[in-house]
């Protein structure tokens, strides 16, 4: 076993803690409600200039002519790129690689960017965006997925073939024999929308010149290391000559996992050109207009069970609106395709899935990744093979539930930390599920109840053999100050606040006030993203490993001066003494200090690769996810049966997602996820027009849930099912609550009106039509 | 500066009083009032209002007052939303008003923007429309040359289309005590539970005698262009018993135009344009009762 496997693996099986567990504040707390904390639009440079987008008002169309000349003559316009400028690779696409950084030949979508001007001031800027001159020659543009899947006379990408940008299988036994062997069968389409991330600060970055030819970048995005590859690749320049520096982020929720990089690239192509500091900040409509979207879902399922309510077969096809480029769509089709059969043990199970491009905003990472669309389905499912069989849908789900020991659904044997069975069980008995359940089934008035049940479970770490690795620095100064850099950002979630700042205090056994961590930096190694609920787990890895090792070598020359065995030693509270004679103590400044004296070196990096399996694409059938993170959502609504208002009373989380760091902080992520999930549950949807153009990019059109919208949330119930290579054993939090918040909601609605609605968002009109379906005839 | 948008360069007058507002007014012919600004500016960011010169004018007290006469309440027009709110006779007096207030924007919005702002801006959807309506208000408005009052139902000439001529001022509103004497309810549908724009809201205004209707007023929003008072359905009410109301107030689909839009379809809005004015009807004649008592 290596060393960093076995540091792991100590603290894993730690036994009691000083710290973690514990609901610290978040050290940036009180900056945050004071409003000194820093954001984006807080740093200027003197002498910068200011950028703007120039975006396209055809949703397909070849981009005849960019006339410069009169914007221009604009006073104060310093220079207007287009895509002929970069000096590097005009290329920004993720999964593959199809996207510009900026239009060229072409554009696929309604506000896709196609100029950036650079002027003196924000006005000239806004002015030249507004009169300059593009002519287009409009083509045929394709907005329904269904539609696009079929067509090979328009291509939005010629040189595919295909506007099937990706697809995705699993095969597991035989659905027709399982199928046989089922009592019911139930079959349902659904239908998941476009969802906006709506961060309170929008994309931006501000790019400046350094010496040595070198660019410093100050951005928003969820992975500098990624923001820092892509602006080398457009500036034609070694990520050497790139630093990316990030301030507080007003979130992120994926959309800047993959904007963020773009609008750094673009800020420092226009400082690369013009020599001078660049702010480049989108504005609302610009943010709507250009970033990515939580992708548009049609999903056809078939669930077969036994009367006992035991799945027998399930058979699944599920398409996804990539819009005009495939960004993380692959990978949101794969995660999708690979949680198709729920939490729950399936003998026979064939999952298909199609990426496909349209001619509209493009979509990609949003919480969840593309879990909350399928287990909508899912969840829907069985409430539906519960109603047929006259079944508690608790205990469908109970019968089929995973437990340790089983596989999934591509024959992934789980053999630890799922503790999903034991999470359910609990808050069913919590929330007085069965109680709740028969009691609402009774509801005669205007204004009903009704309680729903979804589960959840979600991949952690990147999927298949897709590498994923963990890092960070920690290095001790002199005065026993301990310093840690790593690339997880602060978006809000407050990893590096609250987790990471726990870590090290836990380890080292020292106060607080003693850590300072550099977040969200290209000075620190490679840590992967921020994304994938990792901050917190995978992420933070590399800080455990990094302050266990210093903490090796300090424990160690701790025993030569106290004379005793190093395993005795306990680090609390700034001390480090033996706890079998606390009178052998030493001040932790003073150890440090003796470690300067005597050639110790106090800082590490904390490397750790994730091992992982295979999958194979040709069988359907492998390795999906490291481990998963579980969730469960009760939900409780009241249905006005007159209006179709539909009002979240009560909602009751459960988790089982390893080690809780922090309770307080996961609350917060909980609460957070389920006031988006409310959202996307009943009334958030980015909205088309005939020519591909958004109809509500602004906070007038475009809702998202109030204050007023929010249930009472009650605290969460937490099993921690250890994970082995998480930090303490932790899985992540971030995106679970939202994903299955919408099943949940919709359960419920089903349960309070009597009918289902299998299409996303539920409306008061789309609730009150569905109520009065059938009404009319009786009258 | 603002970063996102342009606004062309324009002149900020403040005048100190109300004669110097009007007659600034009159002399700069295309000058545009502003006093909380929370749809002026949005108008003037997107481009739906140009103007080279605004007059400021939510600091003249002359029309930042609220007066309780003998028979009538005056509202200044620069009265903000929160102000009346807060007011604790209007809250007593006059209550649907604050309820309609309470559900209009958000609390920010609804310390900046005034009750003269929401009707001037002749929104279909002005939430301050309907009670209004229904409280027979009138109107003052002055200009340099001399003030002129109307009723509220003669203002609105379509969307954000107004009576008001370049030269005159919204200065009060005047509510006539007598149109206080009646059971009233607010009900407006949005799209969230807070900071919505309504999809329908609908004002009633009811007294009965001996179980049958004597006296009603209904004023509803966003189902036409403007805000409108159901005159075919009020009359339709008048005389009839008070458990016959539900099947009265079918007959106002016949005078609502709803639209469809990214709001809610010209069908939901017309089936909860019924459902909340029989709603609203039933706990009006409620009140009324209660007051009665």
């Amino acid at each position: 076993m290596s060393e960093t496997s076995k540091l792991l693996e100590k603290w894993l099986k730690a036994e009691e803690f000083i710290i973690v567990g514990k609901s610290i504040d978040r050290v940036d707390a009180i900056d945050k409600v004071t409003g000194k904390a820093k954001f984006m639009e807080d740093y200027t440079i003197p002498g910068m200039l200011y950028a703007k987008i120039v975006m396209s008002n055809e949703a397909h169309a070849k981009i005849r002519m960019i006339n410069l000349e009169h914007a221009l003559k604009i006073p104060g316009v310093v220079r207007i790129i287009t895509a002929k400028d970069i000096p590097g690779e005009n290329q920004a696409g993720y999964a593959l690689p199809d996207q510009p950084l900026l239009a060229e030949g072409k554009v696929r979508y309604h506000g896709e960017p196609i100029a950036i001007i650079v002027a003196e001031n924000p006005e000239a800027a806004v002015i030249a965006a507004s009169e300059l001159n593009i002519e287009y020659d409009p083509l045929p543009t394709l907005l329904d997925p269904l539609e696009s899947m079929n067509r090979r006379d328009i291509l939005i990408h010629e040189e595919t073939g295909s506007n099937i940008a990706f697809t995705t299988k699993v095969r597991r036994g035989d659905v027709s024999k399982g199928f046989q062997k089922s009592d019911v069968i139930v079959e349902n389409e659904y239908k998941t929308q476009h969802q906006e991330h709506l961060y309170l600060e929008t994309e931006g970055a501000l790019a400046i010149p350094e010496i040595g030819g070198t660019y410093t970048v100050m951005s928003c995005a969820q992975y500098p290391h990624l923001a820092q590859a892509i602006t080398a690749r457009i500036l034609g320049l070694p990520t050497n000559k790139i630093r990316i520096i990030q301030p507080y982020i007003g979130g992120g929720f994926g959309g800047k996992d993959d904007t963020g990089p773009l609008v750094a690239a673009q800020a420092a192509l226009a400082s690369h050109l013009t020599g001078k500091p660049v702010l480049l900040i989108y504005s609302r409509e610009e943010s709507f207009r250009i970033h990515c979207k939580r992708e548009q879902s049609i999903i056809r399922y078939k669930s077969g069970a036994t009367a006992n309510g035991i799945l027998t077969a399930i058979d699944v096809k599920i398409i996804m609106d990539a819009g005009a480029y495939a960004n993380r769509g692959p990978f949101i089709l794969w995660r999708a395709t690979m949680h198709a059969s729920g939490p729950y043990y399936v003998e026979n199970a064939k999952v298909d899935g199609y990426c496909v491009y349209t001619n509209k905003v493009y979509q990609g990472s949003f919480r969840g990744f593309g879990n909350p669309d399928i287990q909508f389905a899912v969840e829907s499912q069985m409430d539906e093979i519960a109603k047929e069989l006259g079944l508690d849908p608790l205990d469908v789900r109970l019968k089929n539930i995973l437990k340790p020991g089983m596989t999934t659904m591509t024959g992934q044997l789980l053999d630890e930390s799922v503790g999903v069975g034991k999470a359910l069980m609990m808050l069913a008995e919590k929330a007085d599920w069965r109680k709740k359940r028969k009691m609402y089934e009774n509801e005669k008035g205007r204004y009903r109840k009704g309680i729903g049940l979804a589960c959840g479970w979600h991949g952690i770490s990147t999927s298949r053999g897709v590498p994923d690795w963990s890092n960070a620095i920690v290095k001790v100064s002199k005065d026993g100050g301990v310093e840690v850099y790593t690339g997880i950002t602060e978006i809000g979630q407050g990893t590096p606040t609250t987790a990471h700042v726990q870590i090290v205090s836990e380890i080292l056994g020292i106060p607080l006030e003693y850590i300072t961590i550099h977040f969200g930096t290209t000075d620190a190694p490679d840590t992967g993203a921020t994304h994938a609920s990792r901050g917190a787990s995978i992420g933070a890895i590399g800080v455990l490993i990094a302050a266990a090792k210093v903490r090796e070598r300090l424990a160690t020359l701790a025993s030569e001066i106290l004379q005793c065995n190093p395993e005795e030693l306990k680090f609390e509270n700034g001390k480090i003494y033996s706890k079998n004679d606390p009178e052998k103590s030493l001040k932790w400044k003073d150890l440090v200090n003796e470690a300067f004296n005597r050639g110790v070196e106090l800082s590490s990096t904390g490397y750790f690769y994730l091992p992982k399996g295979k999958f194979d694409h040709e069988i359907g059938q492998g390795y999906a996810y490291p481990a998963y993170s579980y969730i469960i959502n009760i939900a409780e609504v009241e249905v006005d049966m007159e209006t179709g208002i539909v009002k979240v009373t009560r909602m009751w989380p459960a988790i089982a997602s390893g080690r809780i760091i922090n309770p307080k902080a996961v609350e917060g992520q909980i609460e957070g996820a389920i006031a988006q999930g409310i959202g996307l549950a009943l009334m958030e949807k980015v909205e088309f027009d005939n020519k591909g153009a958004i109809i509500n990019p602004n906070l007038t059109d475009y809702i998202v849930p109030t204050a007023m919208d929010m249930p009472k949330v009650e605290k969460p119930i937490f099993v921690e099912d250890l994970f082995r290579y998480g930090p303490f054993g932790a899985k992540g939090v971030g995106e679970m609550a939202l994903i299955p918040t919408p099943a949940a909601i919709a359960n419920a609605v089903a349960h309070a009106i009597g009918k289902r609605i299998f299409e996303l968002p539920l409306t008061p009109e789309k609730v009150y039509f569905k109520i009065m379906e059938g009404r009319i005839c009786q009258k | 500066m603002a970063l996102f948008y342009q606004i062309p360069k324009l002149n900020y007058h403040k005048p100190k009083n109300l004669n110097e507002a009007l007659k600034l007014l009159k002399e700069l012919g295309d000058a545009k009032p502003i006093a909380g600004g929370t749809d002026l500016m949005v108008d003037m960011k997107i481009g739906r209002v140009k103007t080279r010169n605004l007059i400021d004018i939510s600091d003249l007290r002359e029309i930042r007052k609220i007066e309780f006469h003998k028979d009538s309440i005056i509202i200044g027009a620069a009265v903000t939303l929160q102000e009346i709110i807060n007011n604790e006779r209007i809250r007593r007096e006059i209550p649907i008003l604050v309820e309609a207030a309470e559900n209009l924007g958000s609390w920010q919005i609804r310390n900046v923007a005034t009750i003269g702002g929401n009707i001037c801006n002749a929104s279909p959807a002005a939430d301050m429309a309907p009670p209004l309506l229904i409280l027979n208000s009138k109107l003052k408005l002055s200009s340099i040359n001399g003030d002129r009052v109307i009723p509220l139902e003669k203002f609105f000439k379509g969307p954000r289309q107004t009576e008001l001529m370049v030269d005159e001022l919204l200065t009060e509103i005047i509510v006539p005590r007598e149109s206080c004497n009646a059971g009233m309810k607010f009900i407006k549908i949005g799209r969230r539970r807070a900071h919505t724009l309504s999809i329908v809201a609908v004002a009633v205004a009811v007294r009965t005698m001996e179980d049958k209707i004597e006296y009603v007023r209904i004023a509803l929003n966003s189902i036409a262009p403007t805000p409108i008072r159901a005159y075919k359905t009020e009359e339709e009410l008048i005389g009839s018993r008070v458990n016959e109301v539900e099947g009265k107030v079918k007959k106002l689909i016949e005078e609502i135009k709803p639209i469809s839009d990214v709001r809610s379809s010209a069908e939901y809005r017309r089936e909860m344009a019924v459902k909340i004015t029989i709603d609203a009807l039933k706990m009006s004649i409620e009140n009324w009762r209660c007051k009665e008592k």
